[in-house]
């Protein structure tokens, strides 16, 4: 075993530094500092609105819920909207900062890849063609957009996997913008048969929608975006190495066809979960982790789990803002999204240069 | 040569020829027996000429229309995105109805001399006006004008049989997504569904919007608590499910609309086109506000 | 023998048959564990091809590579990476770490799965920047690092897998003078004090001299040649290797063999 002491070429010894920063410390550092700013906005913007609530009222069990108006707003319109901000946020941010460490591209994006072109055609064929089919309370948009993502995740996987297990990133890439292209042209198509109606219920989804109104489709949900953290927690130091060199990476030891597998469903399943519950929401996941990583430097130890706590802030913060700046009237969320991370990106371009 | 009496026949004879001869071109130029064949781009219009009896007179209707059911027989030339130009003119019409928006349509019609008819959307003064214009474009000038009197009859006969009575607060919804609460749209406070349910005794919410369609959030409905929900579909699909998805509605239990049960579901495309059959609508939601009314 | 490659081939780009490129054909090669052996050959010989099979981040397509008598694919990738550590030519990150945390992602194959560095690991970190003159870096950013810079950072995260065995891929390239001799210096060190066995593959033929115990030559994916330095370095080896002809003899004051090139063969 090599063991090096500090001592230069000719044997003198050299003056030492042992390096002080602390990966434990600002790990835990970053993670309450984040976990609070989440933890904060998601508490705060319940009490939010266009309508004055007063939390006592919302809260006071002797007035039943059907004539507790506060109640209902609190509890059937603005916790559920915010539950999925932060649910759909911290999903989208976090596949998004998984995407750009396995193509190794600071500018990926979860929608890179043709998952959420795949949730869209889902959604508009249903409401194209499928007008009011329902399963029981469930409307069948949110599990058509599921199947679509579902089924776009696999065949990108299957076009960049032909050739041996191991992905080639440049392939999947290839794959993944090709796929993009195709469905969108399909999807042009469809709203070209549709009637007026369609084409702006279909134009509306895809801007983006928090306001679920309760928690079934949240819950139906929950376990996707569980299991895909269950899946993300094991990636972080993985995408460090993989970032840097693949066969870098193999040489340290890292088993490279099974982290890019793992890399790629993981966040395919998060962007699916999040775009079948409120639409493609856009800038989420390249804003956030381009903010974060200004703030905590690149390490995706704390890279990853800080971009999910902020994401869920962020969009929480955004959909704050669609429902209560131009009122009565509400902007969909992905248009504040983009409004903000427009000119954060013009911003960084020029910083950088 | 003629007699004196032989040329004043001669005359009066070439006389009644030029006359015949001048008022029939004269009563073809005024189109006093009305286009031959009419294209109609739009289905609101499509209804105003099958009701004012010109629907002989139609050759080609749009993508969209459904009724009357003459128009299932009829070939179809596209609609407002997707106008099929060449099938137009292959059908020689004479008049063709198009939108308002569709200049690229009139211009392409008017460089082939063919007239056309634009339509413009609007409250039930404008779909009235409408169909007086038609009916003088088409040469039915007297059906369109007994149908406006008619059609402004049956509206007053609502607005009595309502006066007086509580005007509910009402939301108007056109548009949802099936099951849920979401995507929900309803009308603002302009156009002709605004205006019916003025007329049958109710009061838009979202009379404040100056807008035709509004989609408010969940926290929107619940706070203007409406006192009465009326929803509007256009027939098709809904039908094929048979179920009644009102049961979406019963998670806003704080709403009056909800609490007391007045979530009226009502099918049928004559609810959501401007045209010939708006007074029937307007009947259905004065029966669906003031039931008591219609006893 | 220590490590050893027995009857290998490999290709590129086997499975899609586009652009397949043969590197290595059925080849051996056996390093003796201490040896410091230098791989030689002209571009494309399959030197770095070589380099990757060895630490197991490629898997022949025939034949076998062991370590210690036994076959890589029967240890864990990460069993294998705390023996074996790779110098690579060229590393290009996608993000912008700092030359501590390129450094300290050698300690990769030492920590669990959900493990992070401690002291011990930021100690070791800490003697390998020292070790190749780069401490003042640690907080760099590696981007911004010059070429030579950037070279001895990547030896130094090497160093910090704590390896026997250590491959290189031209690691004097984009060093000037001084730190070659240093990086030499260092390497012969690493070899002699701490019993490191040294993999290297260059085009420097004079450092390969003044290093190498042993020297392996390549062509075409094939080995011409392999043996003791003195042995194998000759000038009609340089000769059928390079085309080039070449002087070679023990320079009195370097005390090892030099190469001075002469002229190309026609």
């Amino acid at each position: 075993m090599i063991t090096v002491d500090s001592a230069g070429a000719d044997g003198t010894p050299l003056p030492r530094r042992i390096p002080r920063s602390s990966i434990r410390g600002r790990l835990t550092a970053t993670l309450l500092g984040f976990g609070m700013v989440a933890l904060a906005t998601c508490a705060l913007a319940p009490l939010v609105g266009t309508t004055p609530i007063s939390l006592t009222r919302a809260l006071d069990p002797a007035i039943p819920f059907e004539q507790n108006v506060d109640a209902q707003i609190f509890f059937v319109a603005r916790l559920p909207r915010v539950l999925a901000g932060a649910l759909v946020g911290s999903a989208l941010a976090a596949a998004g900062v998984v995407f750009q460490a396995m193509l190794r591209n600071p500018l990926a994006t979860p929608f890179t890849l043709g998952v959420s072109a795949g949730a869209s055609l889902g959604a508009m064929l249903v409401i194209v063609f499928g007008g009011a089919l329902t399963f029981g309370s469930f409307s069948t948009v949110p599990a058509a957009s599921l199947a679509g993502a579902a089924a776009a995740t696999a065949v990108v996987y299957w076009l960049a996997t032909r050739h041996g297990h191991a992905i080639s990133t440049s392939v999947l890439l290839l794959a993944g913008v090709t796929l993009n292209s195709f469905l969108s042209a399909i999807i042009m198509f469809v709203q070209y048969l549709a009637d007026f109606a369609q084409v702006y219920r279909a134009a509306r989804w895809i801007m983006g929608d928090l306001d679920i109104g309760g928690y079934d489709t949240l819950i139906a949900s929950l376990p996707l975006v569980i299991a895909a953290f269950a899946l993300f927690a094991w990636l972080p130091s993985s995408l460090n190495l993989l970032s840097v060199d693949k066969d870098a990476a193999a040489a340290r030891g890292v088993d490279v066809p099974r982290a890019q597998r793992l890399a790629f469903f993981s966040a395919s399943l998060a962007t699916s979960a999040a775009v079948s519950l409120a639409g493609p929401i856009g800038f989420v996941g390249i804003v956030v982790p381009h903010l974060v990583r200004l703030l905590v430097g690149v390490d995706h130890r704390i890279v990853l789990p800080a971009s999910a706590l902020f994401g869920a802030a962020f969009l929480v913060a955004c959909d704050l803002v669609a429902r209560t700046i131009l009122s009565p009237v509400e902007i969909p969320v992905g248009i504040v999204t983009a409004m903000i991370g427009g000119p954060f990106f013009l911003w960084l371009l020029v910083r950088k240069s | 040569m003629a007699s004196r009496t032989q040329k004043l026949i001669a005359l009066v004879a070439v006389a009644l020829a030029v006359f015949l001869l001048g008022t029939s071109l004269a009563q073809s130029r005024e189109g006093g027996a009305g286009p031959g064949r009419i294209v109609s781009l739009v289905p609101a219009i499509t209804e105003m000429l099958f009701a004012i009896g010109a629907g002989p007179q139609v050759v080609a209707v749009s993508s969209y229309d459904e009724f009357p059911a003459e128009v299932k027989a009829l070939p179809k030339v596209g609609a407002l995105l997707d106008p099929d130009t060449e099938r137009i003119l292959a059908l020689r019409p004479d008049l063709v109805v198009v939108y308002g928006s569709q200049s690229d349509l009139q211009t392409q019609l008017e460089r082939a001399h063919l007239r056309t008819f634009s339509y413009r959307h609007g409250g039930i003064a404008t779909t009235l006006g409408t169909i007086r214009d038609i009916g003088v474009a088409t040469g039915h000038r007297k059906e369109s004008s007994d149908l406006v009197s008619s059609l402004q009859a049956r509206l007053d006969a609502v607005r009595d049989r309502v006066k007086g009575r509580t005007r509910p607060r009402v939301v108007l919804v056109f548009e949802r997504q099936a099951g849920t609460l979401r995507e929900v749209y309803a009308s603002g406070g302009v156009g002709f569904l605004h205006e019916m349910l003025d007329v049958a005794g109710g009061t838009n919410v979202f009379a404040d919007v100056a807008r035709e369609s509004v989609q408010p959030s969940i926290e929107t409905l619940l706070a203007r608590a409406p006192d009465v929900i009326l929803e509007v579909r256009a027939s098709g699909l809904i039908e094929k499910t048979g179920a009644d998805d009102a049961d979406a509605w019963s998670a806003l239990s704080s709403v009056p609309a909800v609490k007391n049960r007045r979530v009226h579901l009502l099918r049928g495309d004559y609810l959501v086109v401007p045209g010939p059959r708006l007074a029937m609508a307007t009947e259905a939601f004065a029966r669906a506000l003031h039931p008591e009314t219609f006893k | 023998m220590f490590l050893i490659a027995d009857r290998v081939s490999y290709t590129y780009n086997r499975r899609t048959g586009v652009e397949a490129v043969k590197a290595l054909r059925d080849i051996s090669v056996g390093i003796d564990r201490g040896s410091f052996t230098g791989v030689i050959g002209p571009n494309g010989c399959g030197k770095t091809t070589l380099l990757k099979l060895l630490a197991g981040v490629h898997t022949p397509d025939s034949g076998s590579i062991s370590l210690d008598g036994r076959p890589l694919p029967t240890m864990s990738k990460r069993y294998v990476a705390r023996r074996i550590a790779v110098v690579p030519q060229e590393t290009h990150p996608a993000f912008e770490y700092t030359v501590l945390e390129m450094a300290l992602m050698g300690r990769h194959p030492h920590l669990g799965p959900f493990q992070l560095e401690g002291p011990a690991d930021l100690a070791i970190a800490g003697e390998a920047l020292a070790a190749t003159g780069t401490s003042h870096l640690a907080e760099r950013s590696y981007m911004s690092l010059s070429g030579g810079e950037k070279q001895r950072v990547i030896i130094a995260s090497a160093l910090t897998q704590s390896p026997e065995v250590l491959l290189l891929d031209e690691p004097t390239a984009s060093l000037d003078l001084g730190y070659q001799l240093e990086v030499g210096l260092l390497l012969r060190r690493l070899n002699r004090e701490r019993s490191a066995t040294m993999v290297m593959a260059t085009h420097d033929l004079n450092l390969a001299a003044s290093l190498c115990d042993t020297l392996v030559l390549m062509r075409n994916g094939r080995v011409l040649a392999s043996g003791n330095t003195a042995d194998v370095l000759t000038s009609a080896m340089v000769r059928q290797l390079y085309d080039v002809e070449a002087d070679v003899r023990v320079h009195e004051l370097a005390g090892h063999l030099t190469v001075v090139p002469l002229g190309r063969l026609s």
